[in-house]
């Protein structure tokens, strides 16, 4: 059984030493076979969630120039924080292969 | 230019997260007040109905009854509501991880559950309503010192200014009838005050546990997972314990109520509001912390009044407009807060580095 959405976004991150969440979101859409609008919003209503928690920390942000998203879209750049390592140490994500 | 209009969008970002934030809490507020007229509803039908005030036993056991039912009827909304989102198997992919993950879920509806449910009926029973009301108000206080204490959530001074102001609102909305129901004759009242600090630990320990797991899952799918436990403890623990080592009519209720039209036309209004008060309860957390959301949530004492009074056209008293001013100002004191010192929920660190 695949891992769920938030795990996975949060494995992703691990593996990464920073992540623009562009790259995650089209990692999760072909993980998950999903496409579309709503899909990428929920991605990163997610992602919102996992940084205001203090699980991952931006490192940086730009607008896209409409090669990613859409044009305009605020673009993060994220890297797992010390707190989400130990979170994910704890929920068994951390080691997941 | 460039870096003005940049930081102008993150500004609007973590505005725009706090106004889903407080506008889940405000949907929690309603749901939740509307819910107590069908609820309190449900016990003017057979066969809660023929059971008498005194046979306080009976009506701890029918109350399990009515939980357990509603709790699958709630189930049977989330499901819907996942179902339409698109959340269904991500549902399975999160509960199937129990021993690291679901289980906190699993011991939030412990909390919400039979703790802070059985402990309020208790209150409402030993003690009366109003008791059982005011010492439900206190549960974000419990909820912000669990989530402070346990995993650093950030209670900004203007927050637990806000928060105060709204739990005063709600004792000044029910804190006038207390005088009217308390009895210092009645014996057995101490445990309607065990009860009211149950519901009021049950609760607030609630949201601080779910949040351990909601850190890594999703609200919505979370909020399924919770009642699925839910369901498995009454269902497989403590009402088949009832049935077997009481007298109580467990399985003669459960019939009379499934059977009932009318007991589950109410029980199915009071699980729709239900499942989407807690959804939008557990989205919450997420966005403006366990503290925030849950007092928000609090407001409920002013929707249940004026539910309440559409429906029986009786008006609340001169009080409950004081009430309603505190709750309100309570609510605006804590929107007013910066919307980037919430952008971060937690003391480990900003959310953006260098920041």
């Amino acid at each position: 059984m695949k891992l769920h959405q938030k795990g996975f976004l949060l494995v992703e991150i691990s593996k990464a030493t920073s992540i623009w969440d562009s790259d995650l979101i089209t990692r999760a859409l072909k993980e998950y076979g999903l496409n579309g609008s709503y899909w990428v919003n929920s991605l990163r209503v997610a992602l919102d969630e996992l940084a205001a928690a203090g699980l991952i920390v931006r490192i940086g942000s730009r607008l896209d120039d409409g090669k990613e998203i859409a044009p305009g879209a605020l673009l993060f750049h994220w890297r797992l924080s010390e707190f989400g390592r130990t979170r994910m140490r704890d929920t068994g994500l951390l080691n997941y292969p | 230019m460039t870096s003005y209009v940049l930081n102008q969008a993150i500004s609007q970002h973590h505005a725009r997260n706090q106004r889903w934030g407080f506008t889940w809490a405000i949907w929690t507020a309603i749901l939740w007040g509307a819910w107590y007229v069908p609820g309190t509803a449900l016990w003017y039908e057979h066969p809660y109905v023929d059971i008498a005030a005194d046979q306080q036993s009976l009506r701890l056991g029918a109350t399990a009854v009515m939980t357990w039912i509603h709790a699958i009827t709630v189930m049977l909304f989330l499901l819907l509501w996942n179902g339409v989102l698109g959340k269904v198997r991500d549902y399975g992919r999160t509960i199937v991880r129990f021993r690291k993950i679901s289980k906190w879920y699993a011991l939030a509806s412990l909390c919400g559950g039979p703790m802070a449910i059985f402990g309020s009926y208790m209150a409402m029973g030993f003690v009366g309503p109003v008791f059982a009301a005011i010492t439900s108000l206190f549960y974000p206080v419990v909820g912000a010192v669990i989530a402070t204490l346990w995993y650093k959530e950030k209670i900004s001074r203007r927050a637990a200014f806000g928060m105060s102001i709204i739990i005063m609102g709600g004792v000044v909305i029910y804190g006038p009838g207390l005088f009217g129901e308390m009895d210092i004759t009645n014996n057995n009242a101490w445990l309607g005050y065990v009860g009211g600090i149950m519901s009021a630990i049950g609760w607030g320990a609630e949201g601080a546990v779910a949040a351990r797991a909601m850190d890594v899952t999703d609200p919505d799918v979370g909020i399924q997972c919770r009642f699925s436990f839910e369901i498995l403890f009454w269902g497989l623990l403590i009402l088949p314990v009832l049935a077997l080592f009481t007298d109580l009519p467990i399985w003669s209720l459960i019939v009379a109520t499934v059977t009932g039209g009318k007991a589950m036309l109410w029980i199915f209004l009071a699980a729709a509001c239900h499942a989407y008060c807690y959804t939008a309860f557990y989205k919450s957390f997420s966005l403006i912390g366990v503290g925030r959301g849950e007092a928000v949530g609090n407001l409920y004492a002013v929707f249940a009044l004026i539910f309440i009074a559409m429906f029986t056209l009786q008006l609340p008293q001169w009080y409950f407009l004081v009430g309603l001013v505190l709750t309100v100002l309570g609510s605006f004191v804590m929107f007013a807060e910066p919307a980037e010192s919430i952008a971060q929920l937690r003391d480990h660190g900003p959310v953006e580095e260098g920041a």
